[in-house]
């Protein structure tokens, strides 16, 4: 990488660490370090919480899979601006009426110690292990792309995190979150302006997207019903509302994002902030991956998207058959390359039957282009069969180091890196709060003076710092870790939303009850998972979350018709 | 954790359109209308 692209990455992400710092050296006591004062207003709250959802894999794989799959996974997120405006209107109103640190504190009030101790605690697990996994997923492509070792990427991202988010707490998240945001849009702005920038002189911006819609990549709405289509209108209105209303509402790092306000006013706004542009900064992401896809059909691109693995073959028996494929799909391109003339040309005249003879031709030639990938990545497996053959994640940041000018390629890098920054800062600040308020001051040392809370938020926050870091550090040792921890996570986000839902809406039900509930429920969830595992019955663990939250609300009813206990006056 | 007596502060107005509705409302009709200019980017140009 060349000096200046050092400088511009360096200097992106030291500097906002420093402005960070800076900002945030004033700040004395408890409340300050884990709520920043309550004095936040709402944009910085709105791209506070945008910030934390993006994680660096975001910025990396979704151009990917507009690349391989088209604009469609925006509809993920169509239930997103109907979820803020249901917790605006009636969540965060009850968080702020009680002045609360946390989301669990709430259950306290509204059920009792224990229930807001167990979903703290199921918190914790879930989030303390998602941690690790947010900064070792991009470090082992930004390793493989830069060439550093992958544990001097790790601890790169890890130790910058925890040195701001130590020094400042929730204010320092915050406030860096504002710029890593806006060097992320902007990054990403530029990269779309480039790629057009780039195309052929004879292939204007109205061609690039009508090239991309022949060739089937520009398919954003599904309204058919297919429960088997992980992506439609109705998969994204219906579960995407239930999914990002459990994670707005009660996961601590978006909560925290929001409790930190000047007022309810700007902590409404933030969100609403969040729910307007959120659709469209994934739609313009997307929209990079598929000027990304264009700019192939136009430029050689290689056959095999992560370098490391290519690196594999080099100097093996395997290098003569890897050469030998590379050069059939450089001629295959060339084949793409006239096809996407042809279809250009007939679609600026109108001419129905070339363009329709011209897209067959393309998909055909497109099918013996994915056969010829398909033998590298064979031969990858032959070389070694641990290796992970998915490239599309590798797709954009090839094209970045690649074809972007010098100085750019930094900027996209700290774009990467922020991502990544940012949304494991929020997490470690959420493990910190919870740690504290929920179990260390609520029932382990109680009565201590202020002073005493914030250096163990401190200490706590270094502490989750270094177990995310270890936990990074050891993914690498497991083949399946991510999974794993997908896994762990659908264990026990059904239960959590499940004593939510029951808070919010299930008025009659009191403690006892959902506590007993949460309990049984995530026996049943454990079991089902068990069973499922030794292959007994065939369930996929993202039905877990549905199943639990479904069985906590079921039991806690049943428990409370059986022995009612009756609810707390909140 | 605390009770806020705060009344106020819990009923406050938003900045523009004069009530939350209003804005709630502006939130929901602009994403239709974002799923609606998808739409239609869909219908212009599979």
């Amino acid at each position: 990488m060349n000096i200046i692209d050092w400088i511009v990455m360096l200097g992106t992400l030291l500097g906002i660490v420093a402005y960070g710092v800076w900002k945030t050296r004033n700040v004395s006591s408890v409340q300050s370090y884990l709520l920043g004062d309550r004095d936040l207003p709402w944009w910085t709250i709105g791209l506070s919480i945008m910030a934390t959802q993006a994680s660096a894999i975001t910025f990396l794989s979704t151009p990917g899979q507009a690349y391989e799959d088209g604009m469609r996974f925006a509809q993920f997120y169509f239930g997103l601006p109907v979820a803020m405006v249901i917790l605006a209107i009636f969540v965060i109103p009850i968080y702020y009426r009680l002045k609360v640190y946390t989301a669990y504190e709430y259950l306290e009030g509204r059920f009792d110690l224990r229930t807001r101790t167990l979903t703290a605690i199921l918190f914790l697990l879930q989030r303390g292990l998602a941690a690790g996994i947010t900064i070792y997923a991009p470090a082992i492509i930004l390793s493989s792309i830069l060439g550093w070792g992958l544990n001097i990427t790790i601890f790169f991202i890890g130790l910058v995190v925890i040195f701001y988010t130590v020094m400042g707490g929730t204010r320092a998240v915050s406030v860096t979150q504002k710029q890593q945001m806006i060097v992320i849009l902007g990054g990403m702005f530029i990269a779309a302006i480039i790629l057009v920038y780039k195309l052929p002189a004879n292939v204007s911006f109205g061609d690039a997207v009508g090239l991309a819609g022949k060739l089937g990549k520009l398919k954003v709405v599904d309204f058919s019903f297919d429960l088997n289509n992980r992506y439609t209108f109705w998969s994204g209105m219906l579960g995407g509302v239930f999914l990002f209303l459990s994670y707005f509402g009660t996961d601590q790092s978006q909560v925290q994002r929001y409790l930190s306000g000047k007022s309810l006013t700007e902590s409404r706004l933030g969100l609403l902030f969040n729910g307007l542009l959120k659709v469209p900064m994934q739609f313009l992401v997307l929209f990079v991956g598929i000027l990304v896809f264009v700019f192939f059909q136009f430029n050689t691109r290689p056959v095999h998207f992560n370098n490391a693995n290519v690196a594999k073959l080099i100097g093996t028996p395997l290098e003569a058959d890897y050469r030998e494929y590379e050069e059939a799909y450089n001629l295959v391109q060339e084949e793409e390359r006239a096809l996407a003339e042809q279809i250009i040309a007939a679609n600026r005249i109108g001419d129905e039957a070339a363009l329709e003879a011209a897209r067959a031709a393309s998909i055909e030639v497109t099918a013996k282009a994915k056969n010829i990938r398909q033998s590298v990545e064979e031969l990858i497996l032959q070389q070694d069969p641990n290796s992970k053959t998915k490239d599309t994640d590798y797709v954009f940041i090839s094209f970045v180091t690649t074809f972007l000018p010098v100085g750019l390629i930094g900027l996209l890098l700290a774009v990467i890196f922020s991502a990544a920054m940012s949304s494991t800062s929020s997490e470690l600040n959420a493990l910190a709060t919870t740690t504290v308020i929920d179990i260390y001051r609520r029932s382990l040392v109680k009565n201590k003076s202020d002073r005493h809370y914030l250096q163990a938020s401190k200490l706590f926050t270094i502490l989750w710092g270094v177990v995310a870091l270890l936990f990074a550090v050891v993914a690498d040792l497991f083949e399946n870790l991510i999974q794993a921890v997908n896994i762990i996570g659908s264990l026990f986000y059904g239960a959590i939303l499940g004593v939510f839902l029951v808070a919010f809406f299930m008025k009659k039900i009191g403690g006892r009850a959902v506590f007993w509930g949460a309990i049984l429920g995530e026996i049943v969830v454990v079991t089902i998972f068990l069973l499922d595992y030794y292959e007994h019955v065939n369930i996929a663990y993202l039905w877990l979350n549905l199943i639990g939250c479904a069985l906590v609300m079921l039991f806690s009813w049943i428990l409370e018709t059986i022995r009612p206990q009756g609810a707390a006056a909140v | 954790m605390i009770e806020s007596d705060n009344q106020e502060e819990l009923d406050d107005r938003p900045p523009i359109l004069y009530s939350w509705n209003n804005l709630y409302l502006l939130v929901l009709v602009a994403h239709a209308i974002i799923i609606l200019l998808f739409y239609l980017f869909t219908r212009a140009y599979s």
